[in-house]
């Protein structure tokens, strides 16, 4: 009796001494770091990179070469965008990188007063240089130091020439894009323009349009009541290209169109996955990050003065949605 | 101090410590979680801080372009500098998360200055024009420093969120840790008490078991309790007074004996009293017919007449006496010879005596009636029964610390049940003696007197002898007064 009740107590006795311990172990060893303080400021070049879009396929692969390329050269570097396009919050984030005094700008280009007056003036004013990717805005306009992206006006012949080889050299062919003014979206018009006024019996129609979905959904309503016997379509913008399919895929079987557009849309790349478009302009986001990175640089370091003014060019290639190129 | 004191202040103290570390260390770890807690604040705090400069000085500038007096200037020379102290503050706060973003704010806090400054250029020297649009742009500057506070506070939060998540942890740990310190601390609490009262107790429990058994009158058993406080002392000092107790318990009892043996002495001596009382008329009427008829008969020429009438008279003089007082050998001795003559007289020749006396040791002290009654009982059973009669010796030797008397004689003997009997005080064969005293009276009284058991030894074998030996420590008297004739 006495020594089962002596046993109980023992045993009670250790298991109470068991948990008190485990427990004053946790709670003695938990660590949660809190970042470790910067005393001494390390003098490195602060870059920024500013597109219109934000995760997006193509500009995610952009923004990650970039940091991949500032790692590379120790400096830092952030990519700063907004959702869908919006204008005016990509134009502050602009000036805010510009009143921060960052070291250098990245910038998807836009066509468009402010942003001209921005990297004009203000950037000028405040000694930051600026290199446009992926989107051009000529550099009298815009006095950015160069050009890192495809050449668009190539782009737009590629597209073009892919048609004919595919449709043949007859037929009714809508162009699709925003109704603003776009430097990078004149080109590929023009590239495409180009090479269809070689061709007599291609008839070109022209559908305008702005972001919002339903002017887009709209525009394609109208340009198929329009043009009912079209052959193909050629997205020169990218963004509308999702909402244009789907409006199309709504009135017919996509099967008969031809479907063309660029990879730099937000939908692009899953659309010639599920085979609705026909093929695309595969641009080279991650080299286009990787070499604005190194071109900022040298234009930073004084390696490389001035920097090419028409840009450094990045490859442009067709995808085709049976993954022919 | 005294033990049990010391014991209860051992068991405090040590609870005290305890209770107190578990204190200090609750109290230490909750402090540090607060100033985190506080750190935290203090960096959205000053961050926050940077904004509302910003807008002082926007209101500043505002209310200076309205009325550019002295004092508004003054007012945003004095808001510039908040701004200043708000931007510096704010510089100590960057870390590794939050560099890129920080510099950039501090860049941009910088540009605000110098934007605020060239308003200030442009508008004192009147370029309207061009001080409006630094007006503008500082306050654009402005709301993008506080769209950028916000910006960093955001980030401060996701950076915190998992340092926040550890405290709230630390925190629920700590208490649960706390109670099991409480269970902990309760058990080795109640399991200590137990052990601390029942030390206590214990022993007193064991001292009252003792002082039952002593109230019970078991004065025997030990008291014994094997701690170091004062129980321990107060059952030695109990052990103390149970033996004291035991010791006189013995001693009250040894004295009751004896006084019981005194009551039955003295009921003896008033026994023999009584009887000499009863004979008391009789004998001096005896006594002096006696005294009488021996003149009668000396006179008339009867000599062994006259000479046996004194003996008998002599005896009973002798008989006569205070019986509770002590003689001297040599009275007892000449009773004895004036009792053998008159003996001789009745059985004549039948009746052989001899006597041995050492004379040194006739001052011995001796109870009365000690002798007759042993020779009588010679003469009733070893000569009376025979027909050719028989011999009785009498010797008396001083001894080193006793005086021996051995009364021998050539009868029929004893056998050892009834010497065993007769020692043993119980054979009480009274009828037939003169004095009315027998042998075991005579064997009671001199154990009394003496004080010792084995003054009476008897050796007899059947048909051939008895004898008596009387071992009497020796006992001196002062001369008796042999002469005194009460009767």
């Amino acid at each position: 009796m006495k020594k089962t009740t002596l046993f109980i107590l023992a045993f009670i006795f250790i298991i109470l001494c068991y948990f008190t311990f485990t427990s004053a172990v946790s709670v003695f060893e938990s660590d949660w770091e809190l970042p470790k303080p910067i005393k001494e400021r390390e003098s490195q070049y602060r870059l920024v990179l500013i597109t219109q879009d934000i995760d997006t396929p193509f500009w995610n692969q952009v923004g990650k070469a970039a940091q991949e390329e500032a790692e590379k050269f120790g400096v830092s570097l952030e990519v700063w965008g907004n959702y869908g396009n919006h204008h005016e919050d990509f134009l502050k984030n602009l000036e805010i990188a510009i009143q921060s005094k960052v070291d250098g700008i990245i910038v998807q280009g836009l066509d468009s007063e402010e942003f001209k007056e921005l990297t004009r003036v203000k950037a000028s004013f405040y000694g930051i240089p600026i290199i446009t990717i992926a989107n051009d805005v000529p550099i009298e306009e815009s006095l950015r130091r160069t050009y890192v992206g495809s050449n668009q006006y190539e782009a737009g012949q590629l597209i073009a020439k892919q048609l004919i080889a595919d449709m043949g050299e007859k037929g009714d062919v809508v162009l699709m894009y925003n109704q603003d003014v776009e430097y990078y979206q004149e080109q590929r018009l023009t590239g495409i323009e180009d090479i269809f006024y070689l061709y007599p019996e291609i008839k070109m129609h022209h559908a305008k349009t702005s972001y919002a979905r339903e002017d887009v959904v709209g525009a394609t309503q109208n340009i198929l009541n329009m043009v009912p016997e079209t052959d193909a379509f050629i997205a020169v913008n990218a963004n509308i290209v999702g909402a244009m399919v789907r409006e199309i895929g709504k009135r017919y079987q996509t099967e008969p169109f031809y479907i063309y557009s660029f990879d730099d849309g937000p939908e692009s790349i899953p659309l010639l996955e599920k085979g609705l478009l026909d093929g695309l302009v595969k641009q080279s986001p991650e080299q286009m990050g990787k070499e604005s990175v190194a071109a900022m640089l040298k234009w930073l370091n004084g390696e490389t003065v001035p920097l090419h003014a028409d840009g450094y060019l990045t490859e442009i290639h067709i995808v085709k949605a049976d993954g022919e190129k | 101090m005294s033990k049990i004191q010391k014991k209860i202040w051992t068991v405090s103290a040590i609870l005290l410590v305890i209770m107190s570390a578990i204190w200090i260390v609750l109290t230490y770890y909750n402090n540090k979680t607060l100033n985190q807690y506080n750190g935290i604040l203090e960096r959205y705090l000053s961050m926050n801080e940077v904004t509302t400069a910003s807008q002082r000085v926007i209101n500043a500038l505002n209310d200076y372009m309205l009325n550019p007096s002295l004092d508004n200037f003054e007012e945003i020379e004095m808001s510039k500098r908040f701004v200043q102290q708000a931007k510096n503050d704010v510089h100590q706060l960057r870390n590794i998360d939050n560099d890129f973003t920080l510099t950039n704010y501090i860049h941009l806090v910088d540009s605000f200055i110098e934007s605020t400054d060239r308003f200030i250029l442009f508008y004192s020297e009147n370029e309207l024009e061009a001080s409006t649009k630094e007006f503008a742009e500082a306050t654009s500057i402005s709301n993008h420093i506080s769209d950028m506070t916000l910006t960093l506070i955001e980030k401060e939060l996701k950076t915190y969120d998992k340092f926040y998540i550890g405290m709230i942890n630390q925190s629920s740990e700590l208490k649960e840790l706390g109670i099991w310190i409480i269970l902990l601390i309760a058990f080795i609490l109640l399991i200590a008490s137990y052990l601390f009262s029942r030390s206590i107790t214990k022993p007193v429990l064991e001292l009252t078991k003792a002082a039952n058994e002593l109230s019970k009158g078991r004065f025997d058993r030990q008291v014994k309790v094997d701690t170091n406080d004062e129980i321990a002392f107060l059952a030695k000092t109990f052990d103390h007074m149970r033996k004291n107790i035991n010791k006189l318990f013995i001693e009250t009892k040894h004295k009751a004996r004896l006084e019981h043996e005194l009551q039955q002495n003295q009921i003896l001596l008033q026994e023999s009293q009584f009887r000499s009382l009863q004979n008391q008329i009789n004998p001096h009427f005896l006594f002096n017919t006696l005294n009488t008829i021996s003149k009668k008969a000396y006179l008339e020429g009867a000599q062994e007449t006259s000479d046996l009438l004194v003996h008998i008279a002599g005896i009973l003089r002798y008989n006569l006496k205070q019986m509770d007082r002590s003689v001297t050998l040599k009275e007892e001795v000449d009773v004895l010879k004036q009792y053998v003559e008159i003996q001789k007289a009745r059985l004549t020749d039948r009746l052989d005596f001899e006597i041995g006396i050492d004379e040194s040791c006739l001052k011995q002290l001796i109870p009365p009636l000690t002798l007759q009654p042993l020779i009588e009982n010679a003469i009733i059973h070893a000569i009376e029964p025979r027909e050719d009669g028989g011999k009785i010796w009498v010797r008396i030797y001083n001894g080193m610390n006793q005086v021996t008397i051995e009364i021998e004689d050539d009868g029929v003997g004893m056998d050892p049940k009834k010497i065993e009997q007769v020692l043993q005080e119980q054979y009480e064969p009274t009828e037939g003696h003169s004095t009315g005293i027998g042998f075991s009276n005579v064997v009671k009284r001199l154990r009394l007197f003496y004080g010792v058991e084995d003054t009476v030894r008897i050796e007899s074998v059947l048909g051939s002898y008895t004898k008596v030996v009387l071992n009497l420590p020796k006992l001196r008297g002062k001369e008796h007064d042999t002469g005194l004739n009460r009767g």
